[in-house]
């Protein structure tokens, strides 16, 4: 985008700057970790034994967990896109739904449903590699439907129709004209998908199938090598970002064939009655396996279990948690935005830094964002001492803010991309104008660009929401004292090994994050007619 | 309308907030800050009781034990936990190695009521309950005669059918670290190969998972902690019972030493800024009332000897011979435990 020397000088780069200082910090220090400690010889053990099976783990349940996301996220996508059917006005946002359920919720469900004496005992069991990228699959598809379903509705179906008048069959139509036109947006799915798998321990350590997140569980609870796994997190790091390149690559490529812009609605194909029916168990199955079924199962338990902690306030306490990390990671999206709009390189490295976090497991983030508080309350605490001659009154560790940092640092980038987004629409035209009329730069920021960019702040905000009330490893070493989020309950009892009580908190988490996921699947099928750059962009950077 | 409810729903969330946290009115004895891993919600019970005793207030914290280590290492002298509590000797074995204790030795006479291969040789961190390792078999496919040794499950008799749980538990990591004190790293290695070969199923969920699949016929021993059996035989839930009353359970000794215990243990914070509240707290732990609940509430075995309480599932036990090991080594010897465990493949 050219940008005219006015706007250069008018949007300050520094929030952003800042901001990804703050978010690239975890990963720096435990980058530092890896390096500074005592080498032990452990990698070189697990090497000859265990580092294998964990990669050769790490990869089939990515495979699966991926492609199963592909097939259903793309497959449904252009169903509803497409075709006019009974119910498909309804499933086009149920199909989000899943995404509200933590995966280790539906892995629980599942395989008390199928082991030997459950219920479902005559299915093979869901287990192991298969079985977790099975049950991640179902639960993160919808990342690459909602991001599919929006490329689907516009952008390509010009491409389509030229195909089809060109005498193209329906299925070759679909695979070499539409289909590559919405790559880009299926690859930014995807890596969603596949961050989100690798980062996993909840579901494959209670499927059994130990990835490399579970390597490094083990390394640090089995033989308290902090260092050995934080070199092991910095594996799993280097792969993240291999996908993340990989997904950049195919926006840049895809960049050159994207239409005008100009979108008109696409005429969808009515199914005759048998087929409709198809489509509509179709659409039906992916919500029944990653939400109703598991979720159902967990039901049951719970009827039976008594209720004894207080879940009230776990759910405040969570809901306060995920709504401040929200509104927070919404600004630092804005910030990352107009440091991007300035079109500096400044900027612009700020921007991709914030977007960083997004690689890092949960369990990685929280031993540096440990680490680094720890530092600087040393530093904090000599420094007042040699001032006051006292003790620094504020303890870095253990509060609130903590916890909000490690959130950030770890989720804002889910946020940069609608935001930059939905601030991409006002064009630069605008702003001139704005200027032109004689507006300070405060006065356009507040006049013409807010109008137009609170739903793509209001929709960034939501997805950290989400992201932060499954949260676990992060909020369980950080939080304070007498601090429990849902997550956090849900998973003690699960460790205990007491389903049923289990059961009722991580049901909760689904039943808060409801709402605002069927309020962003329902914006994003509405969206039709605007471009669709922006639902790219919501894969973040 | 969804906008409007989301809306609706964050304003709510910080109004709440701003009522949520608040101490509760008691007589200000002050309060204690407790580091626990041990994550059952019936401990509530225990902390009610000492705060109802001594008017000190109880903040909890409870995440697994590593985490808790790594977090007490992070805040440095800054720490405010006062009191670490752990499911297993190794833990605190390796948070007394980090520095993380302090000798308590106002504590040296009540110590003395428990046994001395339950605690800290110089008292850094004692046990206040005690679990033992067993094999839980099917009553219709296995004799209680076959199995009277751990080195027993090895044996190629089994191939195919035992089930126990992956060698990232603590449980299994501290069983082998016994064993290899008992009769040392290289028979425990091939022993550790024997079970592994003999497992059913790749290992998954947690000892109860065992047990059910025992009753469900996909094995026909499992290695379990006791009170996960105990749970199920008081369970209220019929269908629990019924894969209780599928199996029966011994207690193998440990390479003839004796029964593998393993404690649930605490110490007192290197850097405990409510140190007095926190020697009360421990005191509390090994007192009539502190036992007795552990007992009827997690089902592990008091330490304090001659403390009455009611389970009957416990007074039904035969009489158990310990390893009279000192619960240290369990920590000595971890690593060197999940070494062998990676080598010989128990997943």
């Amino acid at each position: 985008m050219a940008v005219s020397p006015l706007m250069r000088q008018a949007y300050p780069v520094w929030p952003a700057l800042i901001a990804a200082i703050a978010c690239a910090a975890p990963l720096v220090a435990v980058a530092a970790l890896a390096v500074s400690g005592e080498w032990s010889g452990y990698l070189t053990h697990l090497w000859s034994t265990r580092l294998p099976v964990y990669l050769i783990n790490t990869l089939h349940v990515t495979l699966i967990s991926g492609s199963l996301a592909v097939l259903l996220g793309a497959g449904l996508a252009w169903l509803v896109a497409r075709y006019e059917f009974t119910g498909r006005s309804v499933f086009e946002w149920l199909l989000a739904l899943p995404l509200a359920v933590p995966a280790y919720a539906a892995a629980y469900g599942w395989f008390d449903l199928t082991q030997a004496a459950g219920p479902l005992g005559m299915l093979p069991t869901v287990r192991g590699a298969t079985g977790a990228g099975l049950v991640l699959g179902l639960t993160l598809y919808p990342y690459v439907y909602l991001l599919a379903r929006e490329a689907f509705s516009g952008q390509s179906s010009d491409a389509y129709e030229a195909a089809r008048t060109l005498g193209a069959r329906p299925r070759d139509a679909f695979l070499r004209a539409a289909l590559p036109m919405a790559r880009p947006a299926i690859a930014a799915g995807l890596a969603l998908v596949v961050m989100e798998t690798l980062a996993d321990f909840g579901a494959v350590s209670h499927l059994g199938a130990p990835t490399l997140t579970v390597g490094l569980i083990r390394a640090w609870a089995g033989e308290g090598a902090t260092a050995d796994a934080a070199r092991l997190a910095l594996i799993l790091v280097a792969i993240a970002f291999l996908i993340f390149a990989l997904e950049r690559a195919q926006r840049a490529r895809a960049r050159q064939t994207s239409a005008s812009g100009r979108r008109r609605p696409s005429r969808r194909i009515v199914l005759s009655a048998p087929r409709a029916l198809a489509a509509a168990a179709l659409c039906l199955s992916p919500v029944l396996l990653g939400m109703v079924i598991p979720l159902g199962r967990l039901a049951y338990r719970a009827l039976s279990a008594p209720v004894t902690r207080d879940l009230v306030s776990a759910a405040q306490n969570a809901v306060l948690l995920a709504t401040i990390a929200g509104v927070l990671a919404a600004l630092i999206g804005l910030a990352a935005a107009y440091a991007l709009r300035t079109g500096t390189r400044r900027g612009a490295v700020a921007a991709r830094i914030a977007g960083l976090g997004y690689a890092v497991p949960g369990a990685v983030a929280a031993m540096g964002v440990l680490a680094i508080l720890g530092l600087m309350q040393t530093w904090i605490d000599t420094a007042w001492n040699g001032m006051f001659g006292s003790v620094f009154p504020v303890m870095l560790t253990g509060g609130v803010a903590a916890l909000i940092f490690a959130y950030l640092s770890r989720f804002a980038a889910a946020a940069i991309g609608p935001a930059d987004s939905a601030l991409s629409r006002v064009t630069p035209a605008l702003d001139g104008a704005a200027r032109t009329l004689g507006a300070s730069a405060n006065e356009t920021a507040r006049r013409v660009h807010w109008p137009l960019i609170t739903q793509g702040a209001l929709l960034a905000a939501l997805l950290v929401f989400v992201e932060v009330l499954k949260e676990l490893p992060a909020t369980m070493i950080l939080r304070p004292f007498n601090f429990d989020t849902l997550a956090v309950i849900a998973h003690n009892y699960a460790s205990d090994e007491r389903l049923g009580e289990a059961a009722l908190p991580a049901l909760l988490i689904a039943a808060v994050a409801l709402p605002p996921m069927i309020w962003i699947a329902r914006r994003i099928v509405r969206s039709e007619g605007v471009r669709a750059e922006d639902v790219h962009a919501e894969a973040g950077h | 309308m969804f906008r409007h409810f989301s809306a609706a729903a964050a304003a709510a969330a910080f109004t709440l907030s701003a009522c949520a946290p608040g101490a509760p009115d008691a007589p200000d004895a002050g309060e204690i800050n407790l580091f626990t891993a041990r994550h059952y919600a019936s401990d509530a019970a225990v902390y009610a009781a000492f705060t109802e005793e001594t008017g000190i207030r109880v903040n909890v914290l409870e995440a697994p034990a590593d985490q808790l280590i790594e977090r007490m290492r992070a805040e440095g002298a800054r720490s405010q936990a006062d009191v670490v509590i752990t499911v297993d000797a190794g833990r605190l074995w390796r948070a007394d190695q980090a520095g993380l204790f302090q000798p308590a030795p106002e504590l040296a006479e009540t110590l003395e009521a428990v046994p001395a291969n339950l605690r800290h040789p110089d008292g850094h961190w004692f046990g206040f309950a005690s679990r033992v390792r067993v094999v839980v078999f099917a009553r219709d496919r296995v004799n209680a005669g076959e199995i009277n040794d751990f080195l027993d499950v090895a044996d190629e008799r089994w191939r195919g059918r035992l089930c126990v749980r992956s060698s990232n538990n603590v449980y299994n990591q501290s069983l082998l670290a016994g064993l290899i004190d008992a009769v040392g790293a290289e028979q425990a290695e091939s022993w550790a190969a024997g079970v592994a070969a003999n497992i059913a199923r790749a290992p998954q969920g947690g000892d109860t998972d065992q047990i059910r699949a025992v009753a469900a016929g996909e094995c026909d021993i499992a290695i379990v902690n006791h009170y996960y059996l105990a749970r199920l035989q008081r369970a209220s839930d019929s269908a629990d019972r019924a894969v209780a009353d599928a199996v029966d359970m011994v207690f193998p000794s440990l390479a003839g030493r004796g029964a593998p215990f393993n404690v649930s243990g605490a110490g007192l914070a290197a850097n405990a800024p409510n140190r007095d509240n926190a020697l009360a707290f421990l005191t509390f732990l090994l007192s009539e009332t502190g036992q007795r609940q552990f007992a009827e509430l997690t089902n592990e075995f008091p330490v304090v000897a001659g403390v009455t309480y009611e389970n009957d599932v416990l007074d039904g036990y035969p009489e158990i011979t310990p390893d009279p090991v000192n619960v240290n080594v369990l920590g000595e010897n971890a690593t060197a435990a999940q070494r062998i465990f990676d080598r010989v493949g128990w997943p």
